[in-house]
């Protein structure tokens, strides 16, 4: 597929900016009380996880994401990685210190391909290689030391008062922002470093680096679409905010693209592959997106997962968007959205139910046909007595 | 976190017992869920650095002085076993009930002055888990689930220091946390019947000895024990 494809020529050799891949111990123990307090946190949080209903229980989709992640770390390296799919709509994965990886239903409903995929996934496996959990808590735990000092140093020279008491506080108050900037720029700069290494472990998987930077900006123009939806102001991507735990996702799309021009690598990006994997997900995914309330973002994800054809499913999730918010005017597309997902596929029961729903409310007579259609369908329906009310 | 602060008491009550309820008399056995302990430190900016030696002595030894205060009480306290598959999620559900039940009491009914209307009346405490909750103790033959949840940060030589020179500049600073609820719930009926919550308590569970002293805390006015703090026995070594 075309998805990958790199357009720009390379500005200017990138390829130093990778790091080489750090040894790899397997089996490791964590080392230190830091480091096996965290472990054991995590260790507990993990039997939980394990157990939750907000984890998907699909082994053969887990299966899948775990090919995913030993295709671009490599075998060895991807023996220390349990991966749990989390029910959650966000764009989000993590990597605890342990070796426990959540991948949310949000990321897998947003990557395009495997290829995408890989580069998340290889870049939350880089904050586990280098600890990072580990050393931003030593990072925080120093800053915050720093703080609550000049918060003493603030307090005590208000409480003593006299001269000078008002240079002293605004002394440590300075002292206090610049520990509390540290504790973000640290975090931003962990970011850069796992995604420099995650595109070493692309360089040497059949994965196409350049679909690392793709993702980024489509996130850019999904949160200006959702800004723009929630009469927001768009989020600018030129400057940093002093919160910001990660660089803008202009800074990390620019130089991503840098260094894949770089290296001057192709490979394959498996689009095909990794819709087939996830098809049979794909309507939950779309149900708990809807539910987000974000239409504007919301259409603009199911424009781009449509592409050049728009599937039953899509079109199905198009018309449960634009019913649910449910202006005059979505209404009338919803029932054309639902009439087209029929046309494509004659079984899909929830959008006749969909469909009737949305006629209902514009007075549309033949309403009480399209939802008698749905009850013959699916007569065991869970609103099944609901529905029967409406058609009185 | 960042925000140094300092804590005032609030008016506010520690536990509550079901009105009418009488603990089966003399052999009730007690199933304890995997109690949820946490031990470790308080850094000098009040952040929490877990203990992982820690937190596996104040296990061992809260299981110890749990048994033990237990057996002076005539019951017997069985440890649940790890469950497996559909039973695990079942367990996984009812555990994250519980605290959620916790939090609401304490919430809820605790303060007085935050107090649902339904909570109002003078002796009611009304709270239920639900019958499902049985599921957890199939076969075990207990009567009672305990639920533990106990939390400690004892505050590093970093938060000390900076405790006593604050003190210097007339500024209040608190060092370390120690809170902790235990709860019982009647399987039959799946009815919260006694909760006991402190967010101040005594007794380094590190070591055997804090750690009855933290246990006799935890189960004060447990049903059928005399409102007596109960008397220091010799440390199971």
């Amino acid at each position: 597929m075309a998805a990958c494809l790199a357009a720009t020529p390379p500005a200017f050799a990138k390829g130093d900016a990778i790091p080489a891949l750090p040894t790899y111990t397997a089996a490791y123990e964590p080392q230190g009380v830091d480091e096996r307090g965290l472990w054991m946190q995590m260790d507990e949080a993990e039997r939980a996880l394990r157990d939750s209903k907000a984890v998907i229980n699909d082994p053969g989709l887990v299966q899948y994401v775990r090919d995913v992640v030993c295709r671009t770390v490599g075998e060895d390296r991807c023996r220390t990685v349990r991966v749990y799919i989390l029910r959650d709509a966000s764009f989000n994965a993590s990597m605890a210190p342990n070796g426990m990886m959540l991948v949310h239903t949000g990321l897998l409903l947003r990557a395009r391909s495997e290829a995408e995929l890989a580069a998340i996934l290889g870049h939350e496996f880089a904050h586990f290689e280098l600890r990072h959990s580990l050393n931003g808590f030593k990072q925080r735990r120093t800053a915050t030391d720093i703080f609550e000092w000049a918060g003493v140093v603030v307090s005590g020279a208000v409480a003593v008062g006299g001269r000078g008491a008002y240079q002293v506080a605004r002394a440590a108050r300075s002292v206090q922002m610049s520990a509390v900037r540290s504790i973000f720029s640290n975090s931003r700069e962990q970011e850069r470093q796992a995604d420099r290494l995650s595109m070493a472990y692309l360089r040497t998987s059949p994965y196409d680096p350049q679909c690392f930077s793709q993702i980024w900006s489509r996130l850019m123009d999904e949160a200006d679409a959702t800004a723009h939806g929630r009469r927001q102001r768009s989020r600018r991507y030129d400057k940093v905010s002093f919160f910001a735990t990660h660089p803008t996702d202009l800074e990390r799309a620019t130089y991503l693209r840098e260094i894949a021009d770089g290296m001057n690598k192709s490979g394959a990006d498996a689009a095909e592959r990794y819709r087939t994997a996830l098809t049979a997900w794909h309507p939950q995914l779309l149900a708990d997106q809807i539910r987000l309330n974000d239409f504007e973002g919301t259409d603009y994800l199911l424009t781009g997962l449509a592409r050049d054809r728009w599937t039953a499913s899509l079109l199905f999730a198009r018309g449960e968007l634009y019913r649910t918010r449910g202006h005059p005017r979505d209404l009338v597309s919803a029932v054309s959205f639902y009439r087209d997902a029929i046309a494509q596929d004659a079984t899909n029961a929830e959008a006749y139910r969909g469909m009737g729903l949305a006629q209902l409310r514009s007075r549309d007579p033949q309403a009480a046909e399209t939802l008698k259609k749905y009850l013959a369908m699916k007569p065991d329906a869970s609103d099944n007595a609901m529905i029967s009310t409406l058609l009185q | 976190m960042l925000v140094s602060s300092t804590h005032t008491a609030h008016a506010q009550e520690k536990s509550g017992i079901k009105e009418g309820f009488v603990l089966k008399e003399q052999s009730a056995k007690i199933l304890l869920i995997r109690p949820t302990i946490k031990v470790g430190a308080q850094s000098t900016g009040r952040m929490f650095e877990p203990n992982a030696d820690w937190t596996a002595q104040a296990k061992e030894n809260l299981g110890a002085a749990l048994a033990v205060a237990q057996g002076r009480l005539g019951n017997e306290v069985i440890v649940a076993e790890e469950p497996i598959g559909a039973a695990a999620e079942k367990m996984a559900d009812y555990r994250a009930l519980f605290s959620v039940l916790a939090d609401s009491v304490i919430r809820y009914q605790f303060f007085p002055g935050n107090r649902l209307p339904t909570k109002k009346r003078k002796g009611v405490f009304d709270w239920t888990m639900g019958p499902g909750v049985a599921e957890i103790g199939k076969g075990t033959g207990a009567d009672y689930a305990l639920f533990i949840h106990n939390e400690d940060q004892y505050g590093s030589t970093g938060r000390k220091i900076l405790q006593i020179v604050a003190a210097m500049a007339y500024v209040s600073v608190k060092s370390g946390e120690h809170a902790g609820y235990a709860g019982l719930v009647d399987l039959r009926t799946g009815d919260l019947v006694w909760l006991n919550a402190d967010r101040a308590m005594g007794g380094d569970v590190r070591t055997p000895e804090g750690a009855q002293k933290r246990i006799a805390q935890l189960l004060e006015d447990f049903p059928g024990s005399t409102s007596k703090p109960a008397p220091a026995i010799a440390a199971a070594k």
